[in-house]
């Protein structure tokens, strides 16, 4: 457990920049967007009103589905940090046994008493736990900046929507749903994840050439096979279920496109609000085979690759 | 005296080519042995079998445990440093301490600290700021804080300055090893560290060329300036090697009377560089 510790802080320390930086700039960002819209908005406001016609009082139905709307939807704008998690998360796993060999401090590493299994395995959970914790994180603490400043905007037009919004039990539970989904989102990204680390503990170099290119190509190929040949392969399938799986799974939300055949958005019958039903359908999705068998496969092949920095010999 | 490496003619091939073939040897406890052989003799796979970091026929046992199947178990009692084995560009002394003292049992923390105070490095210095020899001292401060019955250097000093070269032995003999451990180096720079040797282990094509201990070696090669006049007689001896030293003939012989090779001239200890060169005179022809 102790050096399991040890493992996840060397992983943060090497790809601090990658893991952490890149994530709170692109909230940082999107702030900064947001809050100079609303700043300058509000400006001009007064500017073309020249007096207070710009306090508007919104009241009644209208009111509680605005604060409805926040409470649900703020979280919304975090989805563009959650959205890059699956490029870190994928650039992560590409260098994570790549590097080492590259900068030749793999000897350094093997000279301390610690497992292929356990280095490989803290590699694994920074990619499918700790990094999209800390995204998860961003996201939400950017979601309550955005919903925070939003009421404060609307309370210097004169709604305060304060008591309404945080009274919602939706703002405690969006960022408890987006938490909750980190099991689906582990069970998903196994297969890329796991295929991502066996390339890398393999390719001696262009990781990202290999990764990539072997799945595309194969496909192309199959194509090829199908179309020109004639023969009976199914590359469309080939194509949704290895290879989407093997090089997208790391893309939060990836497997509603994944598993779209077999998720029905029960919205429409039982009037729940869009959070509510991503979530339960997010769930849903593991009711399937293939999310299972698609973790297996990931979980056998970062098998392979501890095998491989077991065995691999450096010349 | 136990011995802390057993082995039996080991045997590892790279394709068609044997790196080791037929190896066997023992080290001792309480030794610095010297595994002293010219380029591609199979010293680095001798170590890397040490170290289960490859596979290979043979028997092997280390610490009283087989390398290739119980290496982490290993890896608490032996240390390594290699030319190879690098630091990461982007570690910095405060958390490499912090890292192997979380993850090793017989790490000091003091005795690092007390190392590193007399070196120019800072704990907030990255690896990449470092020149070589600070890069090295970096390393050879976390491998003398553990306390490891088995020492490995790969050629530790390659591509430092002579003033970090010195340092580093005299680091190794004062401050870290005593009569629990053993130290087991191989470099090429034979001349720097004869004087800390207690065994020779001499390693030419894969097989064990001379194994002793440097007692043994002065009491069994003599070198000798012989006088010219008795160049013929001396060369009856049939001596191991002859170079010229201002037009003297200098001979070396292996287990030859001394009180017979005295009357040739005057005799001495052969340097560890002399003797490698005599026995490997065979290995690039």
């Amino acid at each position: 457990m102790k050096t399991m510790k040890w493992l996840i802080k060397r992983e943060m320390w090497e790809n601090k920049g990658m893991l952490l930086w890149t994530p709170l700039a692109i909230a940082g960002v999107i702030a900064a967007l947001v809050l100079s819209a609303l700043v300058m908005g509000h400006v001009q406001n007064i500017q073309i009103d020249g007096q207070n016609f710009n306090s508007i009082t919104i009241e009644g139905k209208v009111r509680t589905r605005i604060a409805e709307t926040l409470a649900q939807a703020y979280i919304g704008t975090g989805m563009p940090v959650l959205m890059v998690l699956g490029m870190l998360v994928f650039f992560y796993c590409l260098s994570a046994l790549h590097d080492e060999r590259r900068d030749r401090s793999l000897l350094f590493w093997k000279s301390l008493p610690v497992s292929d299994f356990t280095t490989v395995l803290s590699k694994a959970l920074l990619a499918l736990v700790v990094a999209p914790l800390i995204t998860i994180g961003i996201a939400i603490a950017l979601g309550l900046v955005m919903l925070l400043s939003t009421c404060v905007v609307l309370l210097m037009h004169g709604t305060n929507l304060f008591g309404d919004v945080f009274s919602s039990p939706d703002v405690y539970l969006s960022p408890l749903r987006l938490i909750g989904l980190l099991p689906v989102y582990i069970l998903w990204a196994l297969p890329t994840v796991g295929w991502l680390l066996m390339v890398s503990s393999m390719a001696r170099s262009k990781v990202f050439l290999w990764a990539v290119g072997t799945p595309v190509i194969v496909t192309l190929l199959l194509v090829w096979a199908q179309k020109a040949l004639l023969f009976g392969v199914d590359a469309a399938w080939f194509a949704s279920h290895i290879t989407n799986r093997i090089l997208l799974g790391v893309v939060p939300g990836a497997w509603l496109a994944f598993d779209r055949n077999n998720i029905s958005i029960a919205r429409e019958e039982h009037q729940l609000p869009l959070p509510d039903t991503i979530f339960s359908a997010s769930w849903s999705t593991l009711g399937g085979i293939s999310v299972w068998l698609g973790a297996a496969a990931g979980i056998a092949m970062i098998a392979v690759a501890i095998t491989m920095r077991r065995r691999r010999e450096e010349t | 005296m136990s011995a802390i490496v057993t082995a039996n003619k080991l045997v590892k091939q790279y394709g068609r080519q044997a790196a080791l073939d037929g190896a066997s040897f023992s080290v001792e406890a309480g030794r610095i042995v010297g595994l002293i052989g010219p380029n591609g003799s199979g010293k680095t796979t001798t170590l890397k079998a040490i170290l289960g970091l490859t596979q290979f026929q043979g028997e092997l046992s280390v610490l009283g445990l087989d390398p290739r199947t119980q290496r982490e178990e290993l890896m608490n009692e032996v240390c390594f440093i290699a030319d190879v084995a690098i630091l990461p560009r982007w570690l910095k002394v405060k958390d490499a301490i912090d890292f192997v003292e979380g993850v090793h049992p017989r790490f000091d923390r003091a005795k690092a600290e007390k190392y590193l105070a007399n070196t120019k490095l800072k704990p907030e210095m990255k690896v990449k700021a470092m020149s070589k020899g600070m890069v090295v001292q970096l390393h050879l401060a976390l491998v003398m804080a553990i306390d490891a019955r088995l020492l490995v250097l790969d050629e530790p000093t390659l591509g430092l300055d002579i003033l970090y070269r010195k340092q580093f032995y005299q680091n190794l003999l004062e401050d870290y090893f005593d009569e629990n451990k053993t130290i087991l180096i191989t470099t090429h720079q034979i001349e720097e560290v004869e004087h800390i040797l207690t065994d020779l282990l001499f390693i030419e094509n894969g097989k064990i060329a001379l194994a002793a201990s440097m007692d043994e070696v002065s009491e069994r090669f003599t070198e000798v300036m012989v006088e010219p006049q008795f160049a013929a007689a001396a060369n009856a001896l049939q001596p191991l090697s002859q170079r010229t030293v201002f037009g003297k003939p200098v001979m070396l012989f292996d287990g030859a009377d001394r009180a017979q090779l005295a009357n040739f001239g005057e005799l001495r200890t052969p340097s560890v560089a002399d003797l490698f060169v005599a026995t490997m005179k065979g290995s690039y022809a």
